[in-house]
């Protein structure tokens, strides 16, 4: 009763961050009973807390002792699966060792133990309260979206994207990529091929198109011939009258931004993965695979318009854009765990 | 814990600098309720010294009253026991004067002092003899005098002589004790 009024006479202080590649962002809100009063971001050099960022973020802390600090889970190994039942996880993965919840009783969310006692253990000296799973934002961000017909969802930070397939608010099927470790294994592959391909032109005095392995291109498109729904031209006339309006709406507002030869390979490497993803989804029997006609991305990072332009192109989808504030969404959802809202 | 992986920091009010303002002032606060308790139980504590001595001057007064009524008392007793003292002396020098007053011829067999007079029992050889040599003194010292002379076998007499002094100076005497 005592901690309920002095909770009520004190300040909340919302401190959320946000570990990007190369920076961290800290968004700090200050919330009162009748709701937000300020909010101030700052952004560090850094990818661990420095001095610099400890004190800023004790300037504001020390103003209430109700503060609360949350972090986005920055884990490269974390996930979702479409199902609660923890007889039915195994079916899927091992969780052994990681740590999972489950969200509305529909799916599970999960990260790796070790990486989350690392966060903890990396944010010691300022302390967490809270650590969320980008697929909660995802499923947070396109709450209107999800409960609908069946489509791609997408939450593109700098160096991960989470996507994630809702259909009817029902989880079917759900990845983190890492760009960071993807990036690696593609460059060793590159320069293995690299190698490889020198030896042969030496060997062989020219390139014997025979060697040329053809199947790995196939299969993407054997992905989309067993789908039914694209077996006539009118069910693709279909497709583009059922475009989301409000979506294309709001897209025309937003503008995209120029692509740069940076974003270009960025871009290009986020559709890859995609791409690679959903062809997964596709092939894996475990997953409820049906055709993806609609694709949404929340855009965190301020995607160029190449991406969209590979997704409708190469994948058919039709992509519509958000952008969104991280910061502001782990805010919204430490507001949440809190009751603020 | 809806969304978190891990749960909140159980947070308090009570962060080191409010602990030191808690404590300081709650120190204060103490010391002041002490003093002030202080003061009230020496006030108490006053007051009710205050009762008591009143209450015991009050019994000291009374006390005091009845000492001099004892003293008052006593000296009256002293004065009386002074006045009894001298008419002691006085009646010792009377009855060795009386003694005195006896002749060598004239035998007392028996004395008795009473309240306001002296009976005296003896031989004398004659009536003259009596009379000449005791009567007369005893005349000078007791207003009554009664001699009653009883006449023995070998001729001499046996006397008793009964002898009052004034009745007023009796009940004098009284009235004093």
């Amino acid at each position: 009763m005592l901690s309920k009024i002095f909770e009520a006479l004190y300040l909340k202080v919302l401190v959320n961050i946000i570990v990007k590649r190369a920076t961290i962002v800290v968004y700090v809100e200050l919330h009162s009973k009748k709701g937000a009063i300020d909010n101030v971001n700052a952004e560090f050099e850094t990818i661990t807390p420095n001095e610099k960022m400890i004190d800023f973020i004790n300037s504001y802390v020390k103003e209430s002792p109700y503060y609360y600090i949350s972090i986005l889970d920055y884990a490269s190994i974390q996930g979702a699966l479409p199902t609660c039942d923890k007889h039915r996880i195994p079916y899927y993965t091992d969780l052994s060792d990681s740590e999972y919840k489950c969200y509305n009783n529909s799916w599970i969310y999960y990260t790796s133990k070790t990486q989350l006692y690392e966060i903890e253990k990396t944010y010691k000296s300022i302390g967490i309260d809270f650590i969320f799973s980008p697929f909660v934002i995802l499923a947070d961000f396109f709450k209107d979206k999800i409960i609908g017909k069946i489509a791609l969802y997408a939450l593109v930070q700098e160096g991960y994207v989470s996507i994630a397939v809702f259909q009817q608010g029902e989880l079917l099927y759900a990845e983190h990529l890492d760009m960071q470790a993807n990036t690696e294994v593609e460059d060793i592959l590159l320069t293995n091929d690299l190698s490889d391909d020198i030896d042969l032109d030496i060997d062989d005095g020219g390139i014997d198109l025979e060697n040329i392995d053809v199947e790995d291109e196939g299969t993407e498109l054997e992905d989309f011939g067993n789908i039914e729904d694209l077996d006539s031209m009118e069910d693709i006339d279909e497709f583009d009258d059922s475009k989301d309006v409000e979506e294309e709406l709001l897209e025309s507002v937003d503008t995209l931004e120029e692509s740069t030869e940076g974003s270009f390979n960025e871009d290009y490497q986020r559709f890859s993965l995609i791409q690679t993803s959903i062809s997964h989804y596709y092939k894996d029997e475990r997953y409820k695979s049906q055709f993806l006609e609609n694709m949404y991305i929340a855009d965190a990072v301020g995607v160029s318009s190449d991406l969209k332009k590979y997704l409708e192109e190469e994948m058919f989808l039709n992509v519509y854009i958000r952008h969104t504030e991280l910061d502001a969404e782990v805010c919204e959802l430490a507001k949440e765990e809190l009751g603020l809202l | 814990m809806k969304y978190s992986y891990i749960k909140p920091r159980k947070k308090t009010p009570f962060t080191p600098d409010v602990q030191l303002i808690v404590t300081f002032f709650s120190i204060t606060i103490i010391m002041l309720l002490s003093t002030y308790a202080f003061l009230l139980f020496k006030d108490y504590s006053f007051v009710q010294n205050r009762r008591e001595l009143i209450s015991s001057r009050l019994d000291l007064e009374k006390s005091i009253e009845k000492m001099d009524d004892k003293i008052a008392y006593i000296k009256r007793q002293k004065a009386l026991a002074e006045k009894i003292f001298t008419q002691n002396m006085v009646l010792k020098d009377s009855i060795e004067n009386l003694f005195d007053l006896v002749p060598e011829r004239i035998t007392l067999s028996r004395a008795e002092l009473l309240k306001n007079g002296l009976i005296l029992y003896g031989i004398t050889p004659s009536k003259d003899v009596y009379n000449f040599m005791l009567q007369a003194p005893l005349r000078s010292i007791f207003q009554k005098t009664y001699t009653s002379f009883y006449s023995q076998k070998n001729g001499w007499l046996r006397f008793v002589s009964t002898n009052y002094i004034n009745e007023d100076e009796g009940e004098e005497l009284d009235s004093e004790d």
